[in-house]
């Protein structure tokens, strides 16, 4: 097979395979991707007891990959995401609290998406139009003033104990798990159309050079505008999902900054610009963190292990893991021809 | 203003990079399907006059027209979506893409909604044979030879569809048969109705190829004529320092 060695091994370089959402995908590939697949899909029947951490996963897994739809194709990278995820779960929260504890989810779930939506963009739609840092400084601080927010007005918000009006979606930890499942593979799916498709092409371009961008009689910022709501619209989904998931509604799950930077961690680890990358690295995320690491070394000491464990990975392969595992099999595929 | 013989022009326009005057006070026009010529020394400016047309530098003064409209400071998206394209100096493609990809960009419409299209894909392949880049699809700019980088930048800006074409030194770095195919290319682009702006150091190369030259000395025009009666300008031969030209 000819093949020239700086060929871009995920796109188009293999003399076979299946073309998936326009990426040529091997055998190796193909296969390892389908096994877990069926292992994720199957978690409630070979380990029942791992089906309520697998269904958090699910909503950590949309977290990644809408993150990684705008900050790992652009560059733009966002410390402020659970702002957005919280700003819908707390929008669901605060309807139930304060307006009518029996609001109907299909009320109060669209409504949330869209005031997370317009949360994201009254801080971004500034920061855009500048360069990278200004966005990533402003996201922090939205963030910030969120969290603040919830203590200031903790008459509404019940401030650090937060609200439990909130309906559990359901008390069954296999119905939880497929709850969760289908929205996040439907998001994955999508999200990975789009980074496919001639616009996530373009988010990527900006992400190496926006001025050529430009040059190419493309409106980056508009471009970036509606990056960021591909990205905000599913982290809506999310945060109203992991809303209905806890049916309490505080600030350290929800809010707070360590939450946002969990998200950087787990797509930098999954491999940014990849979006199955993070989506993946977030079962792997949450399996050690909260299954591993919690066994072995108590609710505490476990943070101090998977924050090493995220640093030794991001020194070992600064591309992201699961890319570079990816890129792996991607190449004995490669190779044999 | 511009009229329909003359698409682009500049008028007294002024650049200055802090106590620098880098364009001083220059006028010129863009004749309808013509090769213009813009030579120059090092330092000259003619790049800077480039940035000021492209949006990429605003200017300390003048204006630039572009098909009557005034484009003075404009974003560069909108000058190339009204047909102005620019091959810069360096090259600069997308370095993590393909060929493929990086014409890909430059063919794309200007929509964060037009996910997939299928005129596209016949535009990047057609744009490809002709660059003489159809093999080199699925590679990475680095592995393209340096004329093939340059053909590269050619092709993503024609992807734009320009019915300008500034071509900043196109031919530097390139040996003798590449100038003389790329000097081919640029009549067929004039033939097929564009019009081109070619700059370069000095008229070597240029002489056969161009219909007019303007000469730029120290931010200023020094010279506006056909090749021969530039090359026979005696202010030219001296700012060349005696017949470099
Ligand atoms: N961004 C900038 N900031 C400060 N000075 C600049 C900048 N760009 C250009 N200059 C200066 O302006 C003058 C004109 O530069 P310019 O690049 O336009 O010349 P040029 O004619 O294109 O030269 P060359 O043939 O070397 O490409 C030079 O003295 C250069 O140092
Ligand atoms: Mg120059």
């Amino acid at each position: 097979m000819s093949k020239s060695v700086t060929s871009v091994t995920e796109e188009s370089a293999y003399g076979y395979g299946i073309p998936l959402f326009d990426t040529r995908v091997n055998l190796y590939q193909g296969g390892v991707l389908a096994v877990l697949l069926v292992s994720l899909v199957t978690v409630p029947v070979w380990a029942p007891p791992w089906a309520y951490l697998f269904a958090l996963a699910n909503i950590w897994a949309i977290f990644a990959a809408s993150w990684d739809i705008i900050s790992g194709h652009t560059n733009y990278i966002s410390f402020g995401h659970s702002f957005i995820s919280g700003a819908a779960a707390y929008t669901t929260a605060l309807l139930t609290f304060n307006v009518n504890p029996d609001m109907a989810i299909y009320i109060t779930f669209p409504l949330s998406v869209i005031v997370a939506v317009v949360a994201a963009l009254v801080f971004a739609l500034p920061s855009l139009r500048l360069s990278g840092p200004y966005f990533s400084l402003l996201t922090f601080v939205s963030v910030l003033v969120a969290t603040k927010a919830v203590f200031i007005f903790s008459t509404y918000t019940n401030g650090e104990m937060g609200i439990s009006t909130v309906s559990v979606l359901t008390f069954d930890t296999t119905m939880l798990f497929y709850y969760t499942l289908v929205p996040a593979v439907i998001i994955t799916g999508a999200l990975l159309y789009i980074s496919r498709s001639n616009v996530g092409k373009v988010l990527k371009a900006i992400g190496q050079n926006e001025a050529a961008v430009e040059a190419a009689g493309l409106d980056t910022t508009r471009f970036k505008l509606w990056g960021f709501v591909y990205s905000a619209i599913p982290m809506g989904i999310g945060g109203a999902l992991l809303a209905h998931f806890y049916g309490n509604v505080e600030p350290i799950a929800f809010l707070i900054v360590d939450r946002s930077i969990e998200i950087i961690a787990i797509a930098a680890v999954g491999g940014m610009g990849t979006i199955l990358g993070p989506a993946g690295a977030a079962y792997l995320f949450l399996f050690l963190r909260d299954e591993v690491f919690k066994a072995f070394l108590g609710p505490n000491a476990r943070w101090v292990a998977i924050w090493s464990v995220v640093l030794v990975l991001l020194v070992l392969s600064p591309q992201g893991v699961l890319k570079r595992l990816w890129t792996f099999l991607g190449n004995l595929g490669g190779d044999s021809s | 203003m511009t009229s329909a013989d003359t698409p682009l022009e500049v008028e007294n326009l002024r650049k200055e990079f802090g106590g620098l005057v880098a364009v001083d006070d220059l006028s010129f026009e863009v004749n309808s399907n013509e090769i213009l010529g813009f030579i120059g020394p090092n330092g000259a400016g003619k790049s800077t006059v480039f940035n000021c047309i492209m949006g990429v530098l605003s200017p300390t003064d003048g204006s630039v027209y572009l098909h009557s409209d005034e484009i003075t400071g404009q974003d560069t998206h909108e000058t190339v979506n009204q047909g102005l394209a620019r091959v810069s100096q360096e090259s600069n493609p997308f370095e993590e893409m393909t060929v493929e990809d990086n014409i890909r960009i430059f063919a794309v419409s200007n929509s964060p909604f037009a996910f997939s299209s299928n005129d596209d894909e016949e535009v990047i392949r057609s744009l490809a044979r002709r660059m003489g880049l159809e093999d080199e699809l699925g590679t990475l700019p680095d592995s393209l030879p340096h004329a093939g980088r340059r053909r590269l930048e050619i092709a993503k800006a024609l992807a734009t569809e320009p019915d300008i074409l500034l071509l900043d030194e196109p031919f530097a770095g390139m040996n003798q048969a590449e100038i003389r195919d790329l000097s081919e290319e640029i009549r067929g682009f004039r033939d097929e109705g564009i019009t081109l702006v070619v700059v370069d150091h000095n008229m070597r190369g240029l002489m056969q190829l161009v219909d007019r030259v303007i000469v730029l000395n120290e931010g200023r025009k020094l010279a506006d004529g056909t090749p021969e009666e530039v090359a026979d300008d005696e202010r030219v031969q001296s700012a060349y320092l005696a017949g470099e030209v």
